[in-house]
């Protein structure tokens, strides 16, 4: 009985602190939304009445369609550029791969609404190219509206099917292709009836996550959307706008962002339900042998795409580094935005890599764990644990800053205007990215080391901090440097919760945006892309050994 | 250095009986094997034993202390995973020395220790390379000094040889047969590899679907196999399933098919249907003709499928009524098409019929 108890107390544990942490922090909050969006204004009686008030207004609805239509477009257009790209960096001999790969990874970590802004900045009204369009006399209007949310969607996004997709295409053992060919299909029907049906799923597990972060997304709509409503957008302006504050419109709108997103995940899983493929590539398939010219247009395909999603950030730095007369833009050298930017406080930045930093700290400690019992303590109980640290990922950041401001700003907690609460909605959101780090290098290392330690006469949490921790040092600092960027260049959550003492270099640019110094905003646009990249360029070789495809 | 005493334990995974109320009692100073296919529970067995696994009921026993309730880092057993298990982040000599600084000894003491492990496994002077600069042979042999350094009462060996190539097998076979002899170490050897099984133990337990079905000496498991399991997964053997037609004192005949077989039943076996088993190399081919050795039984059939392998020859005789028996021969047989293989009635071994 105390063996049972020794053997199952650790897991029970670390269940128990987890599901009291996300009940409070994660499903509390959520509740609060959807009792916000099924009451009625006095607070008290159940009514529908909010749900028929949103869905029988024509804006609303737009801003429904909107958001769906914005997110599949996302989605497919990601795939349709992203699975070429991994097949070429998967197969073909092109060199540099480590690199190219690098390169496509690196806008999940960079600001998304960053891109969007240099999207105005290029292309907006009166944007840079679109000047030089007109000047040529080529009739372009300007990148606002869907097609620009869509387009900077499809570039920040589309690594989260390249990483899968290239994983998934060196997975596919050499033999599998051979004996297809063998069996006399030629090598473009040996791709379309086995190496794409086989990495599917996990292009598939890609595309999932590239629609859910196009609905929840705040930024990037916020910066292009102009007068077209889309979902996350509004939930926020109902809940915190000038006009009106209106929980129970921003509740039904929270829902049913909810709502899409689990909608998406069924579908993603229906779509895979009878496609499940155990493929561990014995010995990896080759790459092809093309004639040059086709390498040469795999090698031009591969650098345009990386190079095409990573052009906008360079220009908003080299846009940072010029001078601004007003709104107007020279073609000088200056460091007057940076000057202007950093006028009033550091307090910014100072708060982002603070928050950043206790965020990545607190979801390292929690996740760890975690991650350790799913993977090594398999029970019914670890796959609950499993669903629900995966959940937040369904809930959009604005969503989860509403449902934290209705439960904690009022009542027996209180907790907004902390940075607290800011640090929470944090860890909450980036706690699968921390866990699956754990749970993917978990994964690598033999379940057999911690048994020869305990069987030397070394008890099992010894045994954890001196033989499990140290192997796993490298996936648990990408997952901690991940969560950091990540965080830091987080706004969803941050511009609902966040009050004037924590302000973040997001919010600095979210109101730089609202006002009209372009300067400002590019600066502080610049200031966000190094606080993400140089991170990730101390650890980039520990970050690509971290799995997105596991999700 | 302990006798082990398994009494009754048993475990379920879901609706898998894995060990299936297994009593066994293993000397002191003793080299037990656990030899069956795989999914038979020798693996979980042997995780009883280390106190990886939990038992549903049964107790174990190292001497008179009962150890299955103990936490398995106190059990002081030494184990060797399968796949080594070699810390990859330590050293040879902090692989090494890992259990006994677990145990708190005195460093000069554990120095000594481990130079005397290491010089015992023929690894002296690596204490200081690193397990990626090792092959597979010296890295079971840091898994055998790291277990055995901490003077375990038994040495725990989960299929150490399977991951290495046949000719370093049978080396490292030999190898750890004489280090558990040198120190007079109980041990506990999980295998599938029947050759292992009988080349290295003192007594084999033949386990099949989480039971027993004999514990034995080598030479009685293969000579004397107890059911036509063991006969068949010990060695290769032609099973043959008849009826006892005649019965003169202890010698019967049988009738398999249309062909009758003469085998020695022991006195209190008193059997209608029975099957016997007939080794390979029980069976000799001799000229047409020619007499067999006096006492021996002469069957008539046809040669087919001769199979060089160098050392030995093997062969099948196809008999009269169709059936194939298989044979083996030290050169290969010069005859062709109609020959005659002779056996020893007593060889051939009479098993209950299980069907």
């Amino acid at each position: 009985m105390t063996a049972f108890l020794a053997r199952h107390a650790f897991p029970a544990a670390i269940g128990a602190i987890a599901a009291a942490f996300l009940g409070l922090f994660f499903l509390y909050p959520v509740l609060n939304v959807f009792g916000a969006s099924v009451l009625d204004s006095a607070g008290t009686a159940f009514t529908l009445r909010n749900y028929a008030g949103v869905l029988s207004n024509p804006f609303f609805l737009q801003a429904l369609s909107n958001s769906l239509i914005v997110a599949a477009a996302a989605t497919a257009l990601a795939i349709v550029f992203g699975v070429p790209f991994a097949f070429c960096v998967a197969r073909l001999p092109i060199a540099g791969t480590s690199v190219l790969l690098a390169l496509a990874a690196l806008p999940l970590v960079l600001p998304s609404f960053v891109s969007a802004y240099a999207l105005v900045l290029m292309l907006g009204r009166a944007g840079i190219v679109t000047g030089a369009l007109r000047a040529a006399g080529l009739p372009f209007e300007s990148i606002y509206g869907l097609k620009g949310i869509v387009t900077a969607f499809t570039l920040t996004l589309y690594p989260y099917v390249v990483l899968p997709a290239v994983a998934a295409f060196k997975s596919i053992d050499a033999s599998v292709e051979e004996a297809a060919q063998n069996l006399g299909a030629p090598r473009g029907r040996t791709l379309r009836t086995v190496l794409l049906p086989l990495a599917l799923p996990s292009i598939l597990a890609g595309g999932l996550l590239v629609f859910i972060e196009a609905l929840e997304n705040f930024g990037v709509p916020f910066v292009l959307a102009e007068d077209k409503p889309i979902l996350a957008v509004e939930a926020f302006k109902l809940f915190v706008g000038e006009t009106a504050d209106n929980p129970a419109a921003a509740g039904v709108l929270g829902v049913l962002l909810i709502a899409c997103t689990v909608a998406a995940l069924f579908v993603q899983r229906a779509m895979l339900s009878r496609r499940r493929y155990a493929t561990m590539a014995r010995r990896p398939a080759p790459l092809l042998t093309v004639s040059p010219p086709v390498r040469r247009l795999g090698t031009l395909y591969c650098w345009a795409l990386v190079g095409a999603a990573l052009v906008p950030f360079a220009a908003v730095v080299v846009i940072s580094l010029l001078a601004f007369k007003g709104p107007v833009l020279q073609y000088a050298f200056s460091l007057g935005n940076f000057a202007e930017l950093f006028r009033r406080s550091y307090r910014p930045l100072v708060n982002t890599l603070a928050l950043a930093a206790a965020a990545a700290a607190a979801a390292t400690l929690i996740g760890v764990p975690i991650g350790y019992v799913i993977v090594r303590r398999r029970s019914r109980l670890s796959a609950l644990l499993d669903v629900l640290v995966t959940a937040p990922f369904a809930v959009a950041g604005t969503v989860l800053g509403i449902g934290l401001i209705l439960a904690f700003g009022h009542g027996f907690l209180i907790l907004t205007g902390t940075a607290a609460i800011m640090i929470i909605a944090y860890v909450v959101r980036k706690l699968p990215f921390s866990v699956r780090a754990a749970s993917a290098i978990l994964h690598q290392i033999d379940p057999s080391l911690e048994e020869a330690s305990i069987n030397l006469g070394v008890a099992p949490l010894p045994t954890f901090l001196r033989v499990t921790v140290p192997l796993m040092l490298g996936g648990i600092a990408g997952g901690s440097v991940l969560v950091f960027v990540t965080v830091a260049s987080e706004l969803s959550s941050t511009v609902v919760l966040y009050s004037g003492r924590w302000t973040t270099m997001t919010v600095a640019m979210f109101q730089a945006l609202e006002g009209t110094s372009a300067g400002v905003a590019a600066a502080a646009a610049t200031v966000l892309i190094l606080v993400t990249i140089l991170p990730v360029a101390l650890v980039y070789r520990l970050l690509r050994r971290y799995e997105l495809s596991t999700l | 250095m302990t006798a082990i005493t398994i009494d009754g334990v048993a475990r379920s995974f879901g609706d898998v009986r894995a060990v299936d109320g297994v009593s066994l009692a293993i000397r002191d100073g003793e080299f037990f094997t656990l030899l069956g296919p795989s999914g038979c529970g020798k693996t979980t067995l042997l995780r009883m034993v280390a106190g990886f696994c939990e038992l549903d009921r049964g107790s174990i026993l190292f001497g008179d202390r009962r150890v299955d309730t103990v936490a398995p880092h106190r059990r002081n057993t030494g184990m060797v995973f399968q796949n080594y298990a070699v810390f990859p982040n330590l050293d040879v000599g902090g692989n090494v020395a890992y259990g006994l600084k677990a145990r708190k000894l005195a460093g000069d003491e554990i120095a000594t220790r481990v130079e005397r492990a290491l010089k015992l496994v023929r690894l002296d002077g690596s204490a200081r390379r690193w397990p990626h600069q090792l092959s597979g042979g010296q890295l079971q042999r840091v898994a055998i000094a790291r277990a055995v350094v901490i003077e375990p009462d038994v040495l725990l060996l989960d299929e150490p040889l399977s991951n290495l190539d046949a000719q370093l097998r049978v080396e490292m076979r030999g190898e750890i047969r004489a280090l558990q002899r040198t120190l007079g170490i109980t041990v506990i050897y999980v295998t599938h590899d029947q050759e292992e099984a009988l080349a290295m133990s003192d007594r084999i337990a033949v386990m099949r679907a989480g039971r027993l079905e004999q514990v034995d000496a080598p030479r009685a498991i293969y000579e004397a196999p107890a059911t036509a399991f063991v006969a068949s997964f010990v060695g290769a053997t032609n099973l043959l399933h008849g009826v006892v037609v005649r019965r003169d004192g202890e010698v019967a005949d049988v009738l398999v098919g249309a062909t009758t077989i003469r085998a020695r039943l022991a006195g209190q076996m008193s059997l209608d249907r029975v099957t016997l088993s007939l080794r390979p190399e029980a069976l000799r081919l001799i000229g047409a003709g020619a007499a067999p050795p006096p006492g021996w039984r002469v069957l008539a059939g046809t040669l087919e499928d001769i199979e060089y392998l160098g050392a030995v020859t093997r062969f099948v005789v196809r008999l009269a009524d169709g059936r194939p028996l298989a044979a083996m021969a030290l050169a290969p047989p010069a005859a062709t098409g109609d020959v005659a293989v002779a056996y020893d009635p007593a060889r051939v071994v009479v098993l209950g019929d299980e069907a």
